[in-house]
């Protein structure tokens, strides 16, 4: 498996550090970046000539740019279109979390509360994309709810 | 008090008609009679007179012929030619006499007959005495044509007696024959008077009677209306309304005296006129009335109004107005009810505003709710995740009382998450559309069941359900409860043994339902979940469905007394029930009665 | 308006592979399961022109022998679950009769290359082609069900939720959302 590279967008220090920490244990070879807000995110993505990343974790609550408003644009950037959308959140409403599902994200993950299940999940969902990415399978109908 | 129904007291008219043309045929049918009768008596009387008047006359020709016989006989005895005076005038009396007697019986033939032959024999006799006189002055006096003359004069003196009686006679029959036709008729009049006026005394009485009743009744019928009046004008009083009504034939209007009260001035205290009416009229709803009354000059439908009214002493109340059309055969009366509703709409007002405020504070309530629990669950994620990567990283160096204050530590944050998340639960339960659909509630139950499926392999434990119905349900309402029944099931359980639950269901007439279900119109379902685990004294029975009640140590038995109340929650948002029944060391029984 | 394909991906594949190399004049025998038997040996320039071309169509020549092994088990996985017919009972009696190796053997090759077992491969393909049933909807969850040889509808709607985390109904109010949006 060629490094997988990771995008985290998320404003909260702590998350992001139990983010990065968390790769750090798991055996899988990633590239971990992360972003502060959803402005940050967007100009990020939309530079020329970067390294699209394999998944974008995406954080709901952010100041300046919602999670929800990220998604929204970057369904709608054709270069965008292979990259996996994690919303990666506190909220564990089933509403909202099917809202997330309509408007094109892949995985869905309620931040856990102990770090080895954190890490357990991060581990699924790079997991499973990874078979998305290699075994031909649709993308656009690859949802995961953890 | 029943009224009187318009329709008795109207058929008298009639009845009174009829009576007095009934009557009044009568007095003309007697007064004809009785005229009648009279005009008999009057002929008759006259007849009397008439035969009377024949008779004297005759009786006055005979007596003058008797006189002139007298007188002759006189002069003859003593050659007094003073004597012969009677005798020398008698035919001209005699004649006036018979003249009198010709007119007297000028329609009757026979008579005039009778007359003429009279007359006849009366000229003879003066003839006779006439010849009797020269006999007797006749120098040679010859006896014997003397005595000729004096016996055919008396001979003719008998006949013309004979003559008179008969025409006397005559007279007499004829008299005889009129009274007799008289006598018949003077006998059936009294009669038939008689009866009449009898028939005529009875139909008097009768109307008497009748009209004596009908002023009975039309005078009960006046107090009737009277008191209805009256009562009428206390309960606008009471009412705190008043009446108008409009004809719209006349054009009258007419106020009741309420409304004159209701605007604070004296009843009747200004001529009853739209514009008096809106004087009163709060500046600002004076359109209102004006559209009102106009919509009933056109005669069209109007509906209620409600405005505003300036009473005398400057107190703002407010009436609403309804009215409507009467009509009878000869009227169109508008009615029009105003009342005061002034308390009524002033304590509406403050409900409404009150209403609005509480539903503003449920809603910052269950915002702070939402948003607490949310903006709570943060800081506590964060300290479970942190602990636990202490746990993780640096195990060797903590020392054991660390481990242990840390350990306390993780137990109060999960504690203190599991509260967070029930609380949420909790407002979500409230705040919640609550979208109700026809589901089968044995695919819940199944949803439930695989939600707890790793608690259930974990205690092994056995749960067996009876098909369950298809209701209308608010479904992932339905889903919590028996996710937090069978929980507790679980967790109740008798520590050791696999806990046994069952789950099962009867459809509740209504002589099986339990007090509490007042409507014995509804059907009910109802659900038990029955476990065999440590039970619960009966006496908390009520108790456990309270917020944040718990029966146990939060050491022993980890939850946050929220479950429950979850559960009673759902059941109300159903119109439903919940309760339960436990029995210590033995099992407990949670009952929920949904509607059908 | 909306076209569903299905594809055959080894015509597909088969039409690629012939076009390319013949762009390159590369003679060659197609051995099916995405095997080529090239009959000259090529130079590692024109094997590096194949490799870009065909990496267009996300192609890529496998070098490593365990690669290989785990490409085949996948097309063998792929095939089965695909199949018009009921799915065998023992998958792995299946796939070891087919690659006619040993099943531990297999396993461990595929874990070590992909990160995950044969076993979660397995029931992620039948998780997608059950989504791809559930989006043509024209058979009921009961009939899926079936097809994928599970149980009952129930079971099915269990598993299809313990590998996405959702239920099938959720999946498929969310694809019918997706589409209104889509729409408007």
């Amino acid at each position: 498996m060629r490094p997988i590279h990771v995008l985290l967008a998320d404003d909260d220090e702590d998350d992001r550090l139990f983010f990065t920490e968390a790769f750090e244990e798991i055996k899988i070879d990633t590239i971990i970046r992360t972003v502060n807000d959803g402005v940050e995110l967007m100009n990020h993505l939309n530079q020329e000539n970067i390294q699209i990343p394999n998944i974008l974790f995406l954080d709901l609550n952010m100041p300046r740019k919602t999670g929800i408003d990220c998604l929204l644009e970057i369904k709608q950037l054709p270069h965008l279109q292979d990259m996996a959308i994690v919303i990666y959140s506190t909220s564990s409403s089933e509403k909202d979390i099917e809202d997330t599902f309509v408007q094109g994200a892949n995985v869905y993950i309620k931040k856990p509360s102990d770090f080895n299940s954190l890490k357990k999940i991060l581990e699924d969902v790079i997991t499973i994309n990874w078979q998305y990415q290699t075994s031909g399978l649709n993308r656009d109908n690859f949802m995961l709810s953890l | 008090m029943q009224l009187i129904k318009p329709g008795t007291l109207f058929k008298s008219p009639f009845f009174l008609r009829g009576v007095f043309v009934l009557s009044l045929l009568m007095l003309l049918y007697i007064s004809s009679v009785s005229y009648k009768h009279n005009q008999a008596l009057t002929e008759s009387s006259e007849l009397l007179v008439h035969s009377y008047k024949i008779q004297l006359q005759l009786e006055h020709i005979l007596s003058l012929l008797k006189e002139a016989e007298i007188a002759q006989r006189g002069y003859i005895t003593t050659s007094d030619s003073v004597l012969l005076r009677p005798y020398k005038i008698a035919p001209g009396q005699i004649y006036d006499s018979f003249l009198r007697l010709k007119s007297l019986t000028i329609d009757n033939h026979e008579q005039q007959y009778n007359l003429d032959t009279l007359l006849q024999f009366i000229n003879y006799r003066f003839k006779l005495m006439a010849l009797t006189l020269q006999s007797s002055e006749a120098i040679p006096f010859n006896e014997t044509e003397f005595g000729i003359n004096l016996l055919q004069g008396e001979h003719l003196m008998e006949d013309i007696q004979a003559q008179i009686n008969k025409i006397d006679r005559r007279e007499l029959l004829y008299l005889k024959s009129h009274q007799q036709t008289y006598e018949k008729e003077a006998l059936f009049s009294p009669v038939s008077t008689f009866l009449f006026m009898i028939f005529s005394l009875l139909i008097v009485i009768l109307s008497f009677l009748k009209i004596n009743k009908d002023l009975h009744v039309l005078k009960k019928s006046n107090e009737q209306l009277l008191i209805i009046n009256e009562s009428i004008k206390h309960a606008e009083v009471i009412g705190e309304f008043y009446i108008s009504q409009w004809n719209q034939a006349t054009n009258e209007l007419v106020f009741s005296d309420n409304l004159y009260r209701l605007l604070g001035v004296e009843p009747q205290s200004f001529p009853p006129t739209i514009g008096n009416y809106l004087k009163f009229v709060h500046p600002d709803d004076k359109h209102i009335v004006a559209k009102s009354e106009e919509s009933i000059f056109k005669d069209e439908k109007n509906d209620p109004g409600f405005y505003r009214i300036i009473r005398k002493d400057g107190e703002v109340r407010y009436i609403m107005s309804v009215g409507k059309f009467i009509h009878d055969e000869n009227n169109r009366i508008h009615i029009g009810i105003g009342k005061d509703i002034t308390e009524q709409h002033l304590s509406n007002v403050a409900l409404e505003e009150r209403n609005h405020e509480l539903e503003q504070s449920i809603k910052e309530l269950e915002s702070f709710n939402r948003v607490a629990s949310h903006d709570l669950q943060e800081p506590l994620r964060k300290i479970q995740t942190f602990i636990s990567r202490i746990s993780e990283k640096d195990k060797g160096l903590i020392s054991e009382s660390g481990k242990a204050y840390l350990s306390k530590i993780e137990t109060s944050a999960n504690r203190m998450r599991i509260l967070i998340d029930d609380l949420l639960l909790f407002s979500r339960t409230n705040k919640a559309e609550k979208v109700f659909a026809k589901t089968d509630l044995n695919l819940l139950l199944e949803n439930a069941i695989q939600e707890l499926a790793q608690n259930i392999e974990e205690k092994n434990a056995d749960i067996h359900s009876d098909p369950l119905p298809e209701i209308n349900v608010i479904p992932f309402q339905i889903h919590q409860l028996f996710v937090n029944l069978i929980g507790n099931a679980l967790k109740y359980c008798k520590p050791g043994i696999p806990p046994e639950i069952k789950i099962e269901c009867t459809k509740l007439t209504s002589d099986q339902y339990p007090a509490f279900i007042k409507d014995k119109g509804k059907k009910y379902y109802k659900i038990t979940v029955s476990d065999k685990g440590m039970g619960f004294e009966q006496q908390y029975a009520e108790n456990i469905f309270l917020l944040f009640t718990r029966l146990h140590q939060k050491l022993d038995y980890p939850g946050s007394g929220i479950g429950l109340s979850i559960c009673k929650k759902i059941a109300e948002n159903h119109n439903g029930f919940i309760n339960a029944e436990g029995n210590p060391g033995m099992g407990a029984t949670f009952s929920v009665f949904l509607p059908a | 308006m909306k076209l569903y394909l299905k594809f055959d991906s080894n015509v597909g594949l088969k039409k690629i592979m012939q076009e390319q190399l013949e762009k390159l004049q590369i003679k060659h025998e197609y051995l099916g399961f995405a095997e080529i038997e090239i009959e000259d040996t090529i130079s590692s320039a024109q094997l590096g022109q194949l490799s870009s071309s065909l990496s267009n169509y996300g192609m890529e020549i496998i070098e490593n022998q365990k690669s290989i092994l785990v490409q085949k088990i996948k097309d063998t996985i792929i095939e089965m679950v695909y199949s018009e017919e009921k799915l065998p009972v023992s998958n792995s009696a299946y796939i070891s009769d087919r690659l006619k190796q040993r099943y531990d053997y297999i396993s461990a090759v595929f874990s070590e290359v992909t990160y995950t077992s044969i076993e979660n491969f397995i029931l992620l393909q039948k998780t997608e082609r059950a989504k791809q049933l559930i989006i043509t909807n024209e058979l009921t969850f009961s009939e899926i069900a079936y097809m994928l040889n599970y149980s009952s509808a129930a079971h099915f709607s269990s598993q299809f939720k313990s590998v996405t985390g959702i239920t099938p109904t959720a999946f498929q109010r969310i694809i019918n959302a997706r589409r209104k949006n889509s729409k408007v």
